[in-house]
């Protein structure tokens, strides 16, 4: 039924990529638990750099779904992503120290659900359909979580829902001001979501090449984690979140100039015109 | 990938064997729910599924017409179904979630106004844009004449083109889509806020007051997550693009029910769960 529109051989497999991804994301995410071992939050950038492993795996998936003509735009692919794990990264938090596997895994079933209900109830009848909406739940979850991690330094549920703030000079604990009670989520729900599924959208068409879109993907991927690293001002101490500010600033500077040579390669012609000369007053 | 060159890949078949399995998946997710929260879970759950429901079946009604619209070759609005779900049914969402204290049925009502109106706005400002700045006419290419004005389409119809513009059926149907999808958006929102209002306070040891704003984000961000998931299996049932109620491949609408049912059941179970263990 589906046809296959655009078939792109050569790069690294999408295999490769996607075990890459999964023990990148999870590595960054286990590093930010130094946290609790340390008692300090300087750690809390590792959860930016997971956020833009899992991004790099799942702009991908994207890559391999969508080139099967679906049909409903690829924005709609990165939705469901979050959608579906978002949902299983609140629950996974409840576990403590295994939230991130129980995340994987939760997002794993949910992901393999939703695959069937659109391949065989909807009948989108497309092979990668299953193993794509699993990874990309998969994804969602992860990048939600790394995001939280790098917010408030720590992923378990207590952690999110609460802050310790100081009220003349006692220590008193809110529940507003946190990640869930402060509507963060939402903020670090959107910034993945577009993430995730405008390299693709950017890239696709003939001249696709992959390490153009990977790159681009680390490059919103740490455009995101800067506008992460702002709001975690409010929720850890400033020295740390300077610290994920200028990891991501270094970071976004370094793909962003690497995306741009990549462009220019990629170009057709490229032609560096200077400014309009300035001849007034001669 | 262009939505011109991938137009319907999926047919109109219904699979019999896929959908007894997913009504089965339905019943086991039900019967789980029960197991762990018997009363007040299973009654959530129930809203959320009636909710999801809602927002799969709202879907079909809105003229979506992607890439095709933008170039005046296809009915609908010029954007994808995950697009007009975010801004349109989010918008009925929050609407209803102002009147959430005010009651389930003044809530559910408002959210749906919400969502109805903000549909009607944007069919009207398309309808702008195109007559005005495209200089195109409202025609159906999927009927002869308008199903509620009975007025004929076929004589403004550009040759080569599905159509174009927003004829008056697809306006309608994109009120009521409106309308159905932000009411069940804020039917998903209510039930998970009554049951972590209920839950929260002795889950956190805290005071209903202190909890309040987490059971709001979380509710809120699972019927984020609810709405999107369900609106994008819609978007595969119609394969991305639909003229509003009189088009053939609105009568795929049984399957995008049983689908958003087994769907918003699923994660509606896992949002339970964070209470119940």
């Amino acid at each position: 039924m589906s046809v296959k529109i655009e078939v792109i051989a050569g790069g690294v497999p999408h295999d490769k990529i996607m075990i890459a991804g999964l023990v990148s994301t999870l590595v960054c995410i286990y590093l930010t638990y130094l946290n609790a071992f340390t008692n300090t939050e300087v750690f809390s950038f590792f959860g930016g750099l997971a956020v833009v492993a899992a991004l790099i795996w799942g702009s991908h998936t994207i890559k391999v779904l969508c080139s099967y003509g679906i049909g409903t735009g690829v924005p709609s692919a990165g939705m469901i992503a979050f959608g579906s794990g978002v949902i299983a990264m609140l629950l996974a938090t409840k576990f403590g120290m295994l939230a991130p596997i129980v995340a994987v895994v939760l997002a794993a079933v949910i992901g393999l659900i939703l695959g069937y209900v659109s391949n065989n109830i909807l009948n989108m009848k497309i092979p990668a359909m299953v193993q794509a909406l699993t990874e990309m739940a998969v994804v969602g979850a992860l990048t939600v979580m790394g995001f939280a991690a790098m917010i408030t330094g720590g992923f378990t549920f207590t952690g999110l829902t609460t802050s310790t703030a100081s009220f003349l000079g006692f220590p008193i604990t809110s529940y507003a001001n946190s990640f869930l009670g402060g509507g963060l989520i939402a903020v670090a729900f959107l910034l993945g979501a577009i993430a995730i599924q405008h390299p693709f959208n950017a890239c696709l068409g003939p001249g696709w090449k992959q390490d153009r879109m990977l790159m681009l993907t680390a490059e919103c991927g740490f455009l995101s984690m800067i506008v992460a690293a702002v709001m975690s001002f409010a929720l850890i101490s400033a020295g740390s979140a300077l610290i994920s500010l200028l990891v991501a600033i270094i970071g976004w500077a370094y793909t962003y100039s690497q995306f741009f040579e990549m462009s220019k390669r990629d170009a057709a012609a490229w032609l560096d015109s200077k400014p309009i000369p300035d001849t007034e007053g001669q | 990938m262009s939505a011109v060159a991938a137009k319907p890949t999926a047919g109109g078949a219904v699979n019999p064997a896929a959908m007894a399995v997913g009504v089965v998946m339905l019943i086991i997710i039900l019967g789980l729910t029960y197991t762990i929260s018997p009363g007040m879970g299973v009654m959530a759950l129930i809203g959320i599924v009636i909710g999801g429901v809602m927002i799969g079946f709202g879907t079909h009604f809105v003229p979506v017409g992607g890439a095709p619209a933008a170039m005046g070759q296809a009915p609908g609005i010029a954007t994808g179904v995950a697009m007009l779900a975010a801004g349109a049914g989010l918008a009925g969402l929050f609407g209803g979630a102002w009147a959430a204290e005010l009651g389930i049925v003044v809530a559910v009502v408002t959210g749906g106004i919400g969502g109805g109106l903000m549909m009607a706005i944007t069919c009207m400002m398309v309808n702008f844009v195109y007559v005005f700045g495209m200089g195109i006419p409202a025609a159906s290419g999927k009927v002869l004449h308008d199903p509620i004005t009975g007025d004929s389409q076929a004589e403004y119809k550009s040759q080569g083109t599905e159509g174009h513009g927003l004829p008056f059926v697809s306006f309608v149907g994109g009120v009521i889509g409106g309308i159905l999808a932000g009411a069940g958006g804020t039917l998903i929102y209510i039930e998970l806020l009554g049951l972590y209002e209920a839950t929260f306070p002795t889950l956190m040891s805290a005071t209903p007051a202190q909890v309040l704003p987490v059971a709001v984000s979380v509710a809120g961000m699972f019927a984020v997550a609810l709405f999107l998931v369900n609106a994008v299996l819609t978007a595969y049932n119609i394969t991305g693009t639909i003229e509003g109620p009189h088009d053939p491949k609105f009568k795929r609408w049984p399957r995008a029910i049983v689908a958003s049912a087994v769907a918003s059941a699923l994660c509606g179970f896992v949002a339970i769960l964070i209470v119940a263990i």
